[in-house]
């Protein structure tokens, strides 16, 4: 190195690579309105598609008459399942095995439920027309209570599978609407470990249906080029290549005849994953009009028809020694699947992986068993900002430590400190069957209970209880601890696929003779700041400014084949692709250099940017050398050029942690829930920018804060969805979101190639736990142990009047 | 949804019988009525329109009379379609007492209500209902008031006619109340729904 050389500092500086806060590249285009979403593409001739969907939550179709809608000028079809089925698409797959009407076949099953597809030369005749279409309904009885779907008396929801022995080949299903059983644990040793407790506790806890609610909703536009017989669609795809092979399969349209592409996506925290009827139709609308046809979902569609989340009912058992150890953990699930299962989980999990649900603790047996059901709600089940099911999960895991603190009378945050699986346990195997590959969680919690001064929360609280008591308040403090641990990353391909697509990722690399590069990926980003991060990943892997790097994701033409963006697995998985294309890269890179230096491979090391020779700085190649020289001298017998790609299979999943502390005050008379401070401390593995983690631990708990506090898709008897607009679906704003508090340590996932787990869900898994452990530790000196989510002023209100505390 | 009330009208029971059986009168004071048709002596067609905020519909709504029990009461059920907006279907008892010179009219409404319409702000219904009922009696009152002062002795004739036809016609009026009725349970229903 000579002296004109900048200092390792400075050129690390230069790369803006792993651990910087590097500014979002993306949101100059969005910060200035520039963005380019599925609803802003406008093509010549294009149409515009738009549902009849149905009133009734369960009835027969006994007619459909069209010809009023299509008397209405400009309107060009209405398609009912009787034209889909001699393509036979009225009918298409879930990604959870089960199928889905893609126009309802003789029967709804949901309100609001597509019936018929009215494709128009605009949106407004489209919709006009569309209530111009005379559907003649039969009524039947509706079930929306998943605890009587398997009544013997209960009505039958799915006819056209009621003799089907097994859905997506999930064992035996004991009545018609019965999906599944999934069962995993030791029954027997845990019934043995309950018999010999001195403590056991149980509480029935449901986590309420809720709605990822994306700002911008679902859509598409579909264009089937009549001349080469290839269709491209454009549209709200988390998992664009996973979609094309869907497409194929359905339509026998060959594969490499289609492009998915994914543009620019305002949001998808899991409702953007599966596929939807407004697909099906649109891309059959535009193959039979021989013209674009665009769908775009109204608030009110997304909410009541597109993907929901949750909607599971867990009655959660823990057995204790007295002084606080867990010896055995039980749980049963009603999981309420809707109509169709749409879940998106990896096929061997029908419930996900709930099996998570022993947390964070070292409990030495655990029994748990799902029973999926069918009810006349809307399908779908996906993981709303978390991986599969491990919200749920470690909701019920998290109420129930708080639950058997009661019971023993010990501090909630001491209990889960007894109960942690201590650092030196670790690689540590669960009784229910996952190997958690690291973690420090004594560390973690330690850290977050001094940063918040716990014991000065707790005196604090004992003093606002007497004041309550003596009459001097009417309001009731609330602490909320919660120590969750995430499992992201699907996954590996010996144990995670989607319709038999091995969960891998991808990226492929091109270096530019100039020293700069794009990089393509397998992922797709819905506003987590990918062409960042990746862009950082690879800077510090190949010695490039992240400035000179493009990242792109979305176009199946160009990009390699991924599973897509959701369960936190972009960094997990396609961030370990990117880094590993970025070490075959640097491979080639030192030969080409020892090439250029004459020396051999091994005499050289890397030095930030370049190669220098080992015992003389002064000689050395950077990387825009080596990329110049990839297109003009390469060593003999080496092809030139330096592209490489990557498709990474993860040995494991990662395992992200965190502690998080809220305060909350609650005033009795008026159930006002007001959150004084939040707290969240995360390990998230290797920190690649940590300017987008706070933002993506910003985002999660306002929406964890939504769902704790708000958030309910609840449907009446008759099968109504109650509150499918944004006049009742609470979506928090700056006026309801408290200030952050963010915090973090930093434990390396062994086997992630930059030791980065995935941060972007675990404030939604872990805020949500401390939010109503917050709440219902606020009455738990009045003998509360559990009350239900969403802690809305009514039901805290509720609450307050069952324990005799309201005026 | 449930909604019980009564209303004093200040005419005799048999004004409010005969203002009961008038299509025109209903149609003038149901909001939004086009049509109200009479398709045998215990069923009635009408059709209302509603436009509130985005959702604009036509309803249309067919009543049938049952379980008639004179003179204590009587029951009817009926529905109301607004196409791709929702629908309502569900029953009213309605009761008519004689109170001196008025007469009280009890109702008790039940209605499930479904489609796009339930979705959309269930809060609001039950005051936006009472407020719209409280419309339809206010025009009711007016009208049979007004038309009683005119024909008082038409009236007067009417209630000798009356006491000589005896039960025959007692019942026969008594059937149009029924409908009537039921006309003004649907058009509350229909009401209902367009603000829901």
């Amino acid at each position: 190195m000579n002296e004109a050389t900048p200092s390792a500092e400075v050129r690390t500086q230069k790369l803006q690579g792993l651990g910087t806060a590097r500014k979002r590249v993306e949101d100059v285009r969005f910060t200035q309105g520039k963005g380019n979403y599925v609803d802003d593409m406008k093509l010549p001739g294009m149409l515009f598609g738009e549902f009849v969907r149905s009133p009734y939550a369960h009835a027969r179709v006994k007619s459909i008459d069209t010809s009023a809608a299509l008397a209405v000028p400009g309107v060009k079809a209405v398609l009912t399942a009787e034209d889909l089925k001699p393509l036979n698409l009225h009918w298409m797959p879930t990604l959870a095995g089960d199928v889905q009407a893609v126009l309802a076949d003789e029967k709804v099953l949901f309100q609001f439920q597509e019936v018929a597809f009215v494709v128009a030369e605009d949106r407004y005749i489209a919709s006009d027309a569309a209530q111009l279409v005379e559907v003649e309904y039969e009524e039947l009885p509706v079930l929306v209570d998943p605890f009587k779907a398997m009544d013997p008396d209960a009505v039958i929801l799915r006819e056209d599978i009621k003799d089907q022995e097994e859905v997506g080949g999930h064992g035996p299903r004991r009545h018609p609407n019965h999906v599944f059983t999934w069962d995993v644990g030791d029954k027997a040793n845990v019934e043995a470990a309950f018999d010999a407790a001195d403590v056991t506790v149980e509480e029935f806890i449901s986590y309420q249906r809720v709605h990822p609610c994306p700002l911008e909703t679902c859509g598409c536009v579909a264009s089937m080029d009549a001349i080469n017989g290839k269709l491209t669609v454009w549209g709200t795809f988390q998992a664009p290549h996973a979609v094309r092979t869907v497409a194929s399969l359905i339509s026998n349209i060959p594969e490499h005849k289609i492009r998915i592409v994914s543009p620019d996506i305002g949001g998808g925290f899991g409702n953007k994953v599966g596929v939807y009827p407004g697909y099906v139709c649109s891309i059959v609308a535009s193959i039979v009009l021989g013209v674009p046809v665009k769908w775009i979902e109204s608030r009110m569609e997304n909410l009541s028809s597109t993907a929901f989340a949750r909607d599971y009912h867990m009655t959660g058992e823990l057995a204790a020694t007295k002084d606080g150890r867990i010896t055995g953990l039980r749980c049963h699930v009603i999981a309420n699947q809707g109509a169709f299962d749409a879940c998106a989980d990896p096929t061997q999990y029908p419930a996900g992986f709930f099996n998570i649900v022993t947390g964070s603790y070292d409990i030495p047996v655990a029994y748990l068993s799902v029973d999926g059901v069918y009810t006349n709600k809307a399908p779908g089940g996906v993981a709303y900002r978390c991986s599969f099911r491990v919200t749920e999960a470690s909701y019920l895991i998290e109420r129930m430590i708080d639950v058997l603190a009661r019971k023993l009378e010990i501090d909630p945050a001491e209990l889960r400190i007894r109960n942690f699986i201590k650092k030196e346990q670790f690689p540590y195997q669960s009784a229910l069957g996952w190997e958690y590959d690291s973690g420090d969680y004594h560390t973690a919690m330690d850290k977050a209970l001094q940063t918040v001064d716990y014991p000065a929360l707790r005196a604090e609280q004992a003093a606002n209880r007497e004041a309550f008591a003596n009459g001097e308040t009417r309001s009731l403090m609330g602490v909320g601890v919660a120590f969750f641990t995430e499992i992201v990353g699907a996954g590996p391909i010996k144990n995670c696929d989607i319709l038999g697509l091995g969960m891998f990722d991808s990226c492929e690399i091109r270096i530019h003779p100039t020293g700069s590069a794009i990089a393509r990926l397998g992922t797709i980003s819905q506003g987590q700041g990918h062409a960042t991060t990746f862009a950082q990943i690879l800077a510090t892997e190949i010695g490039l400014p992240a400035d000179n790097i493009t990242v792109e994701e979305g176009d199946t033409d160009t990009a390699p084949y991924g599973l897509g963006t959701y369960g936190s697995r972009s960094t997990p998985v396609a961030g370990a692709a990117t880094a590993m294309a970025g070490r075959k890269i640097r491979a080639k890179a030192q030969m080409i250099a020892a090439y250029l230096l004459e020396v051999h491979d091994d005499d050289l090391e890397w030095d930030v940017d370049r190669f220098v020779v080992k015992g003389a700085p002064e000689r050395a190649k950077t990387m825009a050398e080596i990329a110049f020289a990839a297109y003009n001298s390469v060593p003999p017998g080496m092809e030139p050029g330096l592209e490489a790609v990557s498709y990474y299979d993860p040995p494991n999943m990662t395992y992200p942690y965190g502690a998080y502390v809220c305060v909350a005050d609650i005033d009795v008379d008026t159930g006002v829930t007001d959150i004084r401070r939040f707290y969240a401390l995360d390990d998230c593995g290797t920190r690649i920018n940590p300017m987008i983690i706070d933002g993506q631990v910003h985002g999660g708990l306002t929406e964890a804060l939504g769902i704790a506090l708000g958030q309910e898709i609840d449907y009446d008897e008759i099968g109504n969805i109650k509150g499918g607009s944004l006049l009742d679906y609470f979506l928090p704003t700056a006026v309801e979101t408290p200030v952050w508090e963010t915090d973090f340590t930093e434990v390396p996932s062994p086997h992630h190639p930059i030791g980065a787990k995935g941060v972007g869900e675990s404030p939604n898994v872990g805020g949500v736990s401390a939010i109503s452990n917050a709440v219902n530790d606020a009455f738990a000196h009045f003998g509360l142990t559990h009350t239900q989510m969403p802690h809305d002023h009514w039901r805290v209100w509720k609450t307050a009047e069952r324990l005799g505390l309201t005026g | 949804m449930e909604l019980q009330d009564q209303q004093s009208i200040a005419a005799s029971r048999h004004r409010v019988f005969e203002a009961l059986n008038d299509p025109e009168i209903l149609r003038q004071c149901i909001p939004g009525c086009e049509t109200l048709t009479k398709r045998s002596d215990h069923e009635m067609d009408a059709t209302v329109s509603m436009k509130v905020g985005p959702i604009k519909a036509k309803f249309n709504g067919s009543v049938t009379l049952n379980n008639l029990n004179p003179p204590e009461g009587y029951s009817i059920t009926g529905e109301g379609s607004g196409g791709g907006a929702g629908f309502a279907k569900g029953g009213a008892d309605v009761c008519l007492i004689e109170d001196g010179p008025s007469t009280i009219l009890q109702y008790n409404v039940k209605v499930d209500v479904g489609g796009k319409l339930a979705s959309l702000g269930a809060r609001l219904i039950e005051s936006v209902a009472k407020k719209l009922s409280g419309e339809f009696f206010e025009k009711f009152a007016t009208l049979v008031e007004s038309a009683n002062q005119e024909s008082a002795s038409a009236f007067i004739s009417e209630e000798t006619a009356n006491a000589e036809t005896g039960i025959v016609a007692d019942r026969f009026s008594r059937t149009y109340i029924c409908i009537a009725a039921g006309v003004i349970a649907v058009a509350l229903a229909a009401i209902w729904l367009a603000m829901r």
